[in-house]
């Protein structure tokens, strides 16, 4: 009995068609895109500056003296030259490609000692920063762009965009100063319960709530739109301003 | 005791003034030491003589021209005394300048007082003025008038600040890809919506200093953006 008829093979011949072109799109689209990774001996309390035009940058820690930065470009011929200072790294996609048109995405992976400070910038894309425990964490999106903080220990931190989220994971140091402040998206700062910080903040009216963090000692300005005063022992400085967006306070 | 230190006290020995012992003890010494004996004579003529002419002097044969040399001699070494020479046909300005203020210490204490009163009225007024009125507002630490006109006088020279950056955007938008053109107008309106919100807020409430800080932070915020976006 012969199974194979002719008709189940043309059948089976045009099945793979849009297959096979799919692996040939993607396999093009891998090739196309380039992949740079690069090591740099660093000390414990090293600086990264990344200025980048737009792309993701996810910034992590790991228990190594060395930086290791990965860059994954859409286009292939787009400068990457990182330079290293006295204070550790500057990596300035910007001023690197200034002449170029169409550089596209350039997705940052890096990974620094915990106890460093980062600078990120980027004019769109999404920041990700985890763990830094060193003295600053800025992370600027000119745009939009969603950044998020998680695990961060810093004496100084700020996080700032157009347009997008703002998630803030991390603790407060006594003296440090904290910023927030987006034109439109949620901020959100989740706070161990005991942290102390004197708050300026400033958002529409009712899309600012203070949850565990609210105490009768907070005054309630300009009709609801910026509450101020102290949580704990008021010694940190923190100030979030959203011009349309929430402003929200979780308890860890 | 020494034949010094037994000349020190003659003069009170001769006055009689001394203990019954320490007279005791002068008298003996006076017997046997010859130097002393005749410092206690000198001494004891001279306390004698003017014990004799008590109340006795010989007046001055001018007091007056005495005094006024006196006083003449005081002026000149005190150079504020100048001072008090005050035409006739001075003003009211000169005179109060050239016044010898001396106080007492009463005196004093009221002026110090009225000082402070005066003060604190001015200071409470003030803080009034600034706090409860809304007529002033602290902006990284300059305290701005927060009259209507101020607010749209810095908002007209924001405006042409943002009109220069905004025409060289224009100039270089033609060259952006479609998306980042899409990006920067979709972040554009979301900080001219805080623009206008604040502006409404402040055309209703002119004093409203939370409209204020707003209206400032977007407009630098739309001048950043546009300034970083020109350099493409």
């Amino acid at each position: 009995m012969n199974l194979y008829s002719p008709a189940t093979s043309k059948r089976a011949s045009f099945a793979a068609f849009p297959a096979l072109f799919l692996v040939l799109v993607l396999a093009t689209a891998a090739f196309t895109q380039q992949r740079v990774s690069r090591h740099y001996p660093a000390g414990k309390n090293v600086r990264i500056e990344l200025k980048n035009l737009s792309g993701t940058i996810t910034v992590e820690t790991w228990a190594r003296d060395e930086i290791r930065i990965t860059a994954t470009m859409e286009a292939p011929a787009v400068h990457f030259n990182p330079r290293q200072t006295d204070a550790g790294l500057v990596v300035d996609i910007v001023g690197d490609n200034r002449d170029r048109r169409d550089v596209g995405d350039v997705n940052f992976k890096i990974q620094v000692p915990s106890r460093s400070s980062v600078d990120l910038e980027t004019r769109s894309g999404q920041i990700s920063v985890s763990n830094i425990q060193g003295d600053l964490v800025r992370a600027h999106v000119w745009t939009s762009g969603d950044i998020t903080l998680s695990g961060v220990n810093a004496a100084r931190v700020f996080a700032s965009n157009t347009t997008g989220n703002i998630f803030f994971d991390g603790e407060f140091a006594s003296g440090g100063t904290y910023e927030f402040k987006s034109g439109q998206g949620t901020i959100t700062l989740r706070l161990p319960a005991n942290c102390g910080f004197r708050l300026v903040a400033t958002g529409p009216a009712k899309k600012i709530s203070m949850g565990d963090f609210w105490n009768p000692g907070m005054k309630l300005l300009g009709e609801g739109r910026r509450i101020t005063g102290d949580v704990g022992d008021g010694r940190a400085s923190v100030t979030v301003t959203n011009y349309q967006g929430d402003i929200k306070f979780l308890r860890r | 005791m020494n034949c010094e230190q037994y000349q020190d006290v003659l003069s009170d020995f001769i006055d009689g003034s001394l203990a019954p012992e320490d007279h005791n003890s002068v008298a003996a010494h006076l017997s046997v030491c010859g130097d002393c004996a005749a410092a206690r004579n000198d001494v004891g003529a001279i306390v004698g003589f003017y014990h004799e002419h008590r109340g006795e002097y010989d007046a001055v044969p001018n007091e007056r021209a005495l005094w006024l040399r006196i006083s003449n001699m005081i002026e000149m070494e005190s150079p504020d005394r100048s001072r008090t020479a005050i035409p006739a046909n001075a003003g009211w300005w000169f005179r109060l300048m050239n016044r010898s203020w001396q106080l007492s210490f009463p005196q004093l204490a009221a002026a110090a007082v009225a000082i402070i009163i005066v003060v604190s009225i001015f200071t409470v007024v003030g803080l009034r003025g600034l706090n409860f009125n809304g007529s002033g507002v602290r902006t990284a630490g300059l305290t701005l008038p927060s009259t209507d006109g101020a607010v749209k006088e810095r908002f007209r020279q924001q405006q042409q600040v943002i009109a220069y950056w905004n025409e060289r955007v224009e100039l270089n938008k033609a060259r952006w890809n479609p998306q980042m053109r899409e990006t920067f107008d979709k972040n554009m309106s979301v900080i001219d919506t805080a623009v206008n919100d604040s502006m409404r807020q402040l055309t209703q409430n002119p004093h409203d200093e939370v409209s204020e800080e707003i209206l400032n932070a977007a407009l630098n915020d739309k001048v950043e953006l546009l300034r970083e976006f020109a350099a493409l």
